[in-house]
């Protein structure tokens, strides 16, 4: 009551809604169309140079390959227009689609596992009791620090039977070494690498998210006579929700994107092709077959999928969990 | 009392992002629009060279760079090192595009035909006319193509069989002299170290099969200069996978790839005693295994049919021009001293590399044997006795990456499902074959 006078005195004019309203309003809206453009000028720069133009380059080179004309035996390759042959090249390409397959195998094991982890540790971070707790915050996140190609490495030495402390001391209790590499371990080797390096970053996210949950909510709840458990489950989880599915449509896109991991141990092992998932079979296609035109064609492919996916989520999501309409 | 308090600050730091953001893109128009300045200067010329033989920092490729410089006053050479043949290949497919090019770049020979066909090779045919005379047409004809010249050899693979003599001593098995032999040998060592294998077979060695293949008679690649033959599910190459079958379905070798972490210590261990490749396997079984020295022989590489020694080169690089080099003459006049001079053969040679110039080769009769190997010292005679049997030519066609990575995978699947070899095989024919007909080749049917 006291604040409404103090805070419309200053603007004398707006406080009265007459006089002339539409010149004053013109006035100011034709100011306010430019400054915008001036704010998001730096955004809309970079984001044209680093984001249109490469889309826009990675389309034009999926129409795109390189095709001989002339000369015989050794003809050079030129690049020629030739349609959508890179489209029904990847859309018919079982490689692609069992890279695909391999892909979310893996994601089906490591996305559960990484999610299910950060909530439980996030969950015991937050309880009133827990002691050390930025000690424990930080040692759980600092693998997420170490670059996946340097975690994809380490873990590749600790996987190798002659190297892995695993497999020496089942050695010497007279076992046979342990193969990480072989089917379907090696899903759970790699998934163990996910959960090693995005424990951290995850529960970062939900505990956040915890944080800002109103302590009021677990006073009233204590008062009701619920446990640490009962509000855990009850309160906490269905107010992280958001988080959850953000973290979720986010390790499912990593899931797709799925990269350095194998690529880094392919080396080590028979068992990981060159084409084990999309993105390889894009690499492999792009730097080692010189057939750009065709890995365009898989990434676009693969990120209309994806983006397809991401909206049929967060639409789903946004009635159910944000509360919100789309 | 928890009420978010970002609002209070957003004013300046926003500003500050603003001014930040003006900044950069200010930058980044700067950058997009300045173009790459030519910084060579009147008369003195840098020529980039991309190569794993010379590395930055070892005494003897500095020595080599010197001599050359001091030689020819106003030519610095750089020396970078990009990576093994694949990764030197993409990247100069790269550099090509960005008109970026390195002078020369030392790439395996195989590699050769589908930079060529990709127009990122040179034709130097007209400059090195001079240097011919100073290789063995075996080995000139590595880097010819349809009567074009696109190369100057580095170095050269005299297939031959690296194996631990003593190990074979101790477990009483007689060095193979034939394939046949080679699979009683690993039955042997099975049976007297079960821990041991005599060899791991990796199903990406591409080049390998290709040669082996060759040995007994196939042709994966061969054309009459217009239409291409395509046979890696021949006859002679399906007795190939069909071999290395047998032995791994017996578990006679180690399905397991060269050269990983698994592989060294296994070596270091004793564990895999040979490696059936070429005269550059010693010194890179030395650089995983300097320790074994001394426990390593070399010999003739185990033959198809007993009494028939010949065979093709396995490995071995070769020198090209890049076609964008803005200094192709310098550039040529260069490697044409490393890899065909007297002296540049010469001091190839004390790399480690087996020298493709007939200079180089005359060395060797002269030079200590390989670290792994002190005490053979008749191992250079066995390489030259090789180097007169590599009477196989071999042609790579233009699409050898996309055939080593299809033979590489459906190999690996083979041998992990337990499918036929041979079957692995005709897959990877049928890719090439595709590939060459996608590309617009004529593919014989």
């Amino acid at each position: 009551m006291s604040l409404t006078p103090t805070a419309t005195a200053p603007r004398g004019p707006a406080a009265a809604p007459s006089a002339t309203p539409t010149a004053h309003s013109r006035r100011r809206k034709r100011r306010s169309t430019r400054a915008p453009w001036f704010f998001l000028a730096p955004a809309m720069v970079f984001f044209i140079a680093f984001m249109v133009i490469p889309i826009v380059y990675a389309i034009y080179l999926s129409f795109r390959g390189q095709r001989v004309e002339s000369g015989g035996a050794f003809g050079r390759r030129v690049e020629t227009f030739i349609g959508f042959e890179n489209y029904v090249a990847a859309l018919t390409d079982a490689e692609f689609l069992a890279g695909l397959g391999r892909a979310l195998t893996y994601g089906a094991i490591a996305v559960p596992s990484v999610l299910g982890l950060a909530l439980l540790f996030s969950l015991l971070l937050d309880t009133p009791r827990a002691r050390f707790t930025a000690f424990s915050r930080t040692a759980i996140f600092i693998p997420y620090a170490v670059p996946g190609v340097i975690a994809s490495l380490l873990w590749g030495f600790l996987y190798l039977p002659s190297t892995s402390p695993i497999s020496s001391i089942a050695r010497s209790l007279g076992q046979d070494s342990l193969d990480f590499f072989s089917y379907p371990v090696l899903y759970f080797s790699l998934a163990n690498i996910a959960l090693w390096s995005g424990v951290g970053f995850n529960m970062i996210i939900i505990y956040t998210s915890l944080r800002a949950i109103p302590t009021e909510i677990y006073e009233a709840a204590r008062i009701d006579g619920a446990s640490e458990l009962q509000i855990a489950l009850r309160i906490k989880v269905p107010l992280v929700a958001p988080a959850l599915v953000l973290t979720s449509l986010f390790s499912v896109i990593g899931t797709l994107q799925l990269y350095s991991e194998p690529a880094t141990l392919r080396p080590m092992t028979s068992t990981i092709s060159s084409t084990w998932v999309p993105l390889m079979k894009i690499y492999q296609d792009a730097f080692m077959n010189d057939n750009l035109g065709a890995a365009a064609a898989a990434s676009v492919v693969l990120a209309l999928g994806i983006l397809g996916f991401s909206l049929a989520v967060l639409t789903f999501f946004n009635r159910r969990t944000f509360g919100g309409r789309s | 009392m928890t009420a978010p308090r970002i609002t209070s600050r957003t004013g300046p730091r926003s500003r500050r992002a603003v001014v930040g953001g003006l900044l950069g893109s200010a930058l980044l128009v700067g950058a997009l629009t300045g173009c790459s300045a030519d910084w060579s200067e009147g008369g003195d010329v840098t020529l980039n060279f991309w190569t794993w033989s010379l590395k930055g920092g070892d005494e003897r490729a500095e020595a080599i760079i010197d001599a050359y410089e001091k030689a020819n006053p106003g030519v610095t050479i750089k020396l970078s090192e990009v990576g093994g043949t694949a990764d030197t290949s993409s990247k100069l497919l790269a550099a090509d595009r960005a008109n970026e090019v390195p002078d020369v770049v030392q790439v395996e020979y195989r590699a050769l035909p589908s930079l060529v066909v990709a127009g990122v090779v040179k034709d130097i045919t007209e400059g090195v006319g001079p240097v011919k005379d100073a290789f063995a047409d075996n080995i000139w004809d590595l880097t010819t193509l349809n009567g074009e010249v696109y190369g100057l050899p580095q170095d050269i693979g005299p297939m031959m069989l690296t194996y631990r003599a003593d190990r074979f001593a101790e477990l009483g098995v007689a060095v193979p002299t034939t394939w046949e032999e080679y699979a009683t040998a690993a039955e042997q060592i099975r049976a007297a170290d079960p821990t041991a294998y005599i060899a791991s077979f990796a199903p990406t060695e591409f080049a390998f099969f290709a040669s082996q293949a060759a040995q007994a008679g196939a042709s994966w690649w061969e054309s009459d200069g217009e239409e291409w033959t395509v046979g890696v599910d021949d006859d002679e190459s399906i007795a190939v996978a069909n071999y290395w079958q047998d032995l791994v379905d017996r578990d006679l070798v180690k399905v397991e790839p060269l050269l990983t972490p698994e592989w060294n210590a296994q070596v270091n261990d004793g564990k895999i005693l040979s490696w059936a490749a070429a005269s550059w396997a010693p010194s890179v079984i030395y650089a995983v295994a300097p320790d074994t020295a001394g426990a390593w022989q070399g010999a003739p590489l185990p033959q198809w049919s007993a009494g028939d020694p010949a065979v093709p080169f396995l490995g071995g690089s070769t020198y090209l021009i890049p076609e964008k080099s803005k200094h192709a003459e310098e550039a040529t006049k260069f490697a044409s001293w490393l890899a065909g001079s007297d002296e540049g053969a010469k001091l190839l040679l004390g790399l480690d590399l087996y020298p493709g110039a007939t200079a180089g080769r005359e060395a060797t009769k002269s030079a200590a044997p390989p670290l792994l190997m002190p005490e053979q010292t008749d191992f250079y005679e066995l390489t030259d006795q090789i180097i007169s049997d590599s009477t196989i030519p071999l042609t790579w066609g233009p699409n050898v990456n996309v055939a080593q990575t299809a033979l590489g995978d459906a190999l690996q699947q083979a041998a992990l499902d337990g499918t036929p070899f041979a079957d692995a095989f005709a897959t990877a024919q049928q890719a090439i074959i595709d590939d060459l007909a996608k590309s617009g080749y004529t593919v014989a049917k």
